[in-house]
């Protein structure tokens, strides 16, 4: 049991490892150098150059990893580029923005998967094809035209909710949940989908136990024996594909906070892909496969508590 | 040691089977119409379009469709029309990219790996760090590397999803390397890769289309996502995701604009979607054991009278269940259980009499239903009650056990809990009364390790504990009749004697009755008091144990005893066992005259009447046969072999 979380957890940090040192490769791939992009079109060769000396730019790869490496355990990500802003300070403040986003949007999509994938699998026929019919369709929509249509029925049409735009939730908690509103609906919306399909199998599955046949010879009632019983079976399966919607919202955070002007790490990702703000994008790389693994490690630890078989061996 | 590979048949070619599959669906080929005629309609775009992708009118911007302009115009007066059509053919064959790369790289590695323990190993660690990786931003990363070359950006994106690919294509792969006629193929000499390709990679080619698919709609989606965000091919370019991007910005101008835009990048993935669907066999889903909710199918109404029925006795009237829009599978089965005594119901796999208890406490599985007749429990019809009825007698009047006990119980609750919990409800005690009860219960049952059974999940227990426990959860709700259903089969030797005792300890002590499902009649002889002998839906012979296994009327009764190792000693004989010819038949396709006739060495033309169920020579109860006085007596000629349906 021990050994195995120490296994996790010295596999997360291969993880990290490798992450990070594909997003240092991918930088220093780039065309781009620090002192061509901070100095801007006006700087002189001799200037860039120059920049790009201090920075320890032309130093070997490796020397510059383990210095980069050593700079991120002593909590320092470096600056940007292009404002010259702390980068662990400004990727501090939008943490909190696509947490918010990719939290609220896979409960919501778990509700409402779970919920269709149920009443698929308990219902079956009519109610069974039409959810998988929408939840195919569901599937196949692109987030951003989900969330352009709307803002187009919310906003454009209803006034009910703003179209894009972010408020904190210490200026005023009643407009920060409005803002998130339309995001967070956009993602469950298409996110519920895949979790409503596992689901649906998951519970069939769970349905054609010999136990359940047992349980209702003994006079369980049918919503005990669907919600504790088979619910619970099915459980572990579930629980991994909202996991992955967890993960996928995150790591896509981008769009959907492109979209909806989300001060997110999504949009500073974009922005700075965009700029060739080249460390705030190997330390976005970072942040976000931090996320992914956390998360994993998180799920691994809830499916062995979770799962007798698991528990006991 | 050779082997051909030739001799040893291979699985049916898939190849064939998608072509069929995709031709005999509406929605593959509609799928498949949309794809490829999209294409083709964007590479002969110059040739008849009205309008270039670049052609400008500022004097029609934002237009909704016209004439002029099928699907209307964009914020600098652009065709619609002309800029989705052009986009269409460089989205979706750089799209093709990524399925080739990701698939291209998988397969070689995923066959290697299910041949050599070590690349195994290697690739398990590399697919789970791939699988790792936030695959949106690395691509994002690698925009900042490469720039917008679509080309590279799907090339590496097809590279990142090895790891789910890995997962998908390693378990086929591995199980079917393992199949007689790979082996052959690697004993033969055939070098191993070869092996691989020609013998395994055709039989996993119906997964490889279907992920093929799949990531060819994933990748369209990455463009336009990429695209929406400002990091596809830039403008002024056409892209569908630029122009929602576009369409967004002019959402309170002009909403049309994001109309057709998004609805062809919607069908188009629906279409790659939808064909994956197709191809992977649609959305099956296996049916649940029994139905949740009861359908109610009106059971006809019997003509016959109904009998007197005590209280505590079962009694079931020309009970007819069929399969929905389907055969009969139980056709007019009758019988009787007293309170305190011991019914068997025996026959070979398949003569419907598991479908027939599962009847008595409405437990059919979906699709099945009762078609006609009684079953009377006391002042109750159970085959016309409904839900809340049926409700009151489970487990309280009436309980069940099931023939497989270590998964008669979930695997996912403790012993305590299960039992606990179903005690509380039937008995309406409270959760400390509960769990003494459910310990006396396991006392009961003759379970000596009490509190480390009852701490234990199923899974930790044996099979003969397992059914010794789920008796204990039978008896939580002191029922007068239990159905047992093939109890001990699944079961060792010695722990098959011991359930029995305890079933004939509780017949003793509770004055239960039981209704014991087997095809064992050496289990008959050991606890039943009754015996019905069913065949292909029908009761065939029935009386008291003593009548009907010492005097059997039936030749089909006089065939199980013979072919019934239990006897062999009893009997004295030769001692060679019988084995009857043949199988019984399937619902459906039963003889209009006595069933067993095909099977039977005694048949003769009169045996192809409808024949009824009279009564026997000797003693309580009923013979299925029209010549029981001609074969009455010569069970021993079952052991001599011969031929199905010959003459005496």
């Amino acid at each position: 049991m021990l050994s195995f979380i120490v296994k996790r957890i010295v596999f997360a940090i291969l993880t990290l490892v490798v992450a990070s040192a594909v997003a240092f490769i991918l930088v220093h791939l780039s065309g781009s150098t620090p002192g061509g992009v901070a100095l801007g079109q006006s700087a002189t060769p001799e200037q860039v150059h120059d920049y790009n000396v201090a920075m320890g730019w032309y130093d070997p790869w490796i020397v510059q990893y383990a210095n980069w490496v050593g700079q991120v355990l002593h909590g320092d990500l470096g600056v940007s580029l292009i404002d010259g802003r702390s980068i662990a300070d400004d990727i501090g403040k939008r943490l909190p923005v696509t947490a918010a986003l990719a939290v609220f949007g896979t409960l919501l999509s778990a509700v409402l998967g779970i919920a269709m994938g149920v009443a698929a699998a308990v219902r079956g026929g009519v109610v069974d094809r039409a959810i998988t019919v929408v939840s195919g369709i569901l599937l196949s929509l692109p987030a951003f035209w989900v969330g352009v249509l709307l803002v187009f029925v919310f906003s454009v049409k209803g006034r009910m909710l703003p179209a894009t735009g972010f408020v904190p939730f210490q200026n005023d908690p009643a407009s920060w949940a409005r803002s998130l509103v339309l995001p967070v609906l956009t993602i469950a919306l298409t996110a519920a989908a895949g979790i409503a399909r596992q689901t649906r199998a998951s519970m069939a599955e769970s349905l054609t136990q010999e136990h359940i046949r047992m349980l209702r010879a003994v006079g369980t009632p049918t919503s005990r024996i669907i919600y504790v019983h088979a619910l619970r079976g099915a459980s572990l399966p579930i629980l991994a594909s909202i996991a992955i919607q967890f993960i996928v919202l995150f790591g896509g955070s981008a769009i959907i906070e492109v979209l909806f002007a989300l001060p997110g790490i999504g949009q500073a990702m974009q922005a700075a892909v965009g700029n060739a703000d080249l460390p705030l994008v190997q330390a976005l790389v970072l942040v976000a496969t931090l996320v992914v693994v956390v998360v994993n490690l998180a799920l691994e630890l809830l499916t062995l508590a979770l799962d007798p078989k698991l528990r006991a061996s | 040691m050779t082997v051909s590979t030739t001799s040893i048949v291979r699985p049916r070619r898939t190849d064939r089977r998608v072509g069929r599959t995709l031709r005999s669906s509406p929605t593959a080929i509609l799928s498949l119409t949309w794809l490829i005629g999209l294409i083709a309609a964007s590479l002969t775009a110059p040739l008849w379009l009205p309008y270039g992708p670049l052609e400008q009118d500022l004097k029609a911007v934002l237009q909704g469709p016209s004439a002029a302009h099928l699907l209307g115009t964009d914020e600098l007066g652009r065709d619609l029309l002309s800029r989705i059509v052009t986009a269409a053919a460089p989205t979706m064959l750089v799209a093709l990219l990524t399925p080739v790369v990701g698939i291209g790289v998988s397969i070689p590695l995923t066959l290697w790996a299910a041949r050599s323990r070590l690349v195994e190993a290697v690739m398990n660690r590399v697919s789970e760090i791939v699988l790792s990786l936030p695959g949106m931003v690395i691509i994002m990363a690698v925009i900042a590397a490469v720039g917008t070359n679509m080309v590279v950006v799907m090339a590496i994106f097809g590279l990142l999803l090895f790891g789910a690919l890995y997962r998908v294509f390693f378990g086929q792969s591995t199980s079917l390397h393992r199949q007689l006629f790979v082996e052959a193929a690697a004993v033969d000499g055939v070098r191993p890769m070869l092996a691989s390709l020609r013998h395994v990679l055709p039989n996993m080619s119906t997964t490889v289309i279907v992920q093929f698919v799949l990531i060819f709609g994933v990748g369209i989606g990455m463009q336009a996502g990429l695209a929406f965000i400002g990091l596809g091919p830039q403008p002024p370019e056409p892209t569908w995701g630029g122009m929602i991007q576009a369409a967004s910005k002019f959402i309170f101008q002009q909403p049309w604009m994001m109309v057709p835009t998004g609805g062809v990048l919607a069908l188009t993935i629906i279409a790659a979607n939808g064909l994956a669907d197709v191809l992977s066999g649609g959305a099956a889903k296996p049916p649940p054991l029994i139905s949740l909710r009861r359908r109610r199918t009106p059971v006809a109404e019997s003509s016959a009278p109904a009998q007197e029925v005590a209280e505590r006795e079962l009694s079931i009237e020309n009970l007819v269940i069929g399969v929905d829009d389907g055969p009969e599978l139980v056709t007019g089965v009758s019988l009787r259980v007293q309170p305190g005594t011991v019914m068997g119901l025996v026959g070979e796999s398949g003569c419907g009499k598991s479908v027939t208890s599962y009847a008595l406490l409405g437990l059919l599985a979906p699709g099945l239903s009762v078609r006609s007749g009684r079953i009377r429990w006391g002042g109750a019809d159970l085959a016309r009650a409904d839900e809340p009825a049926l409700q009151r007698v489970r487990g309280l009047e009436i309980a069940f056990i099931s023939q497989e006990p270590t998964r008669a119980l979930d695997p996912m609750f403790t012993i305590e809990w299960q039992l606990a919990a179903t005690v509380r409800r039937l008995r309406k005690v409270g959760r400390r009364e509960a769990r003494s009860i459910a310990a006396q219960l396991l006392t009961d049952v003759g379970i000596v390790d009490v509190p480390r059974v009852l701490k234990s999940h199923p899974h930790q227990i044996s099979g003969g504990m397992a059914q010794r426990v789920a008796i204990a959860l039978a008896l939580a709700g002191t029922p007068s009749l239990l159905i047992a259903d093939e109890p001990t089969t699944a079961l060792d030797v010695t722990v098959q004697a011991e359930i029995l005792d305890l079933l004939r300890s509780l017949v003793a002590e509770r004055s239960m009755s039981v209704i014991l499902v087997t095809h064992d009649l050496g289990v008959v002889a050991d606890i039943c008091d009754q015996v019905s002998v069913m065949y292909a839906g029908q009761i065939v012979e029935s009386g008291s144990v003593r009548d009907v296994l010492l005097r059997p009327e039936h030749p089909y009764t006089m065939a199980l005893l013979a072919a019934d190792p239990h006897t062999i000693a009893e009997l004295d004989s030769a001692g060679r066992l019988a084995s009857i010819p043949g199988q019984v038949p399937a619902p459906g396709s039963w003889p209009s005259g006595c069933r067993f006739a095909d099977r039977c060495r005694f048949a003769g033309l009169e045996c192809r009447v409808t024949i009824s169920l009279d009564p026997r020579a000797a003693g309580e109860g009923g013979v299925r046969c029209i010549r029981r006085d001609e074969v009455r007596g010569r069970q021993e000629e079952w052991r001599t072999p011969v031929g199905a349906g010959g003459r005496s």
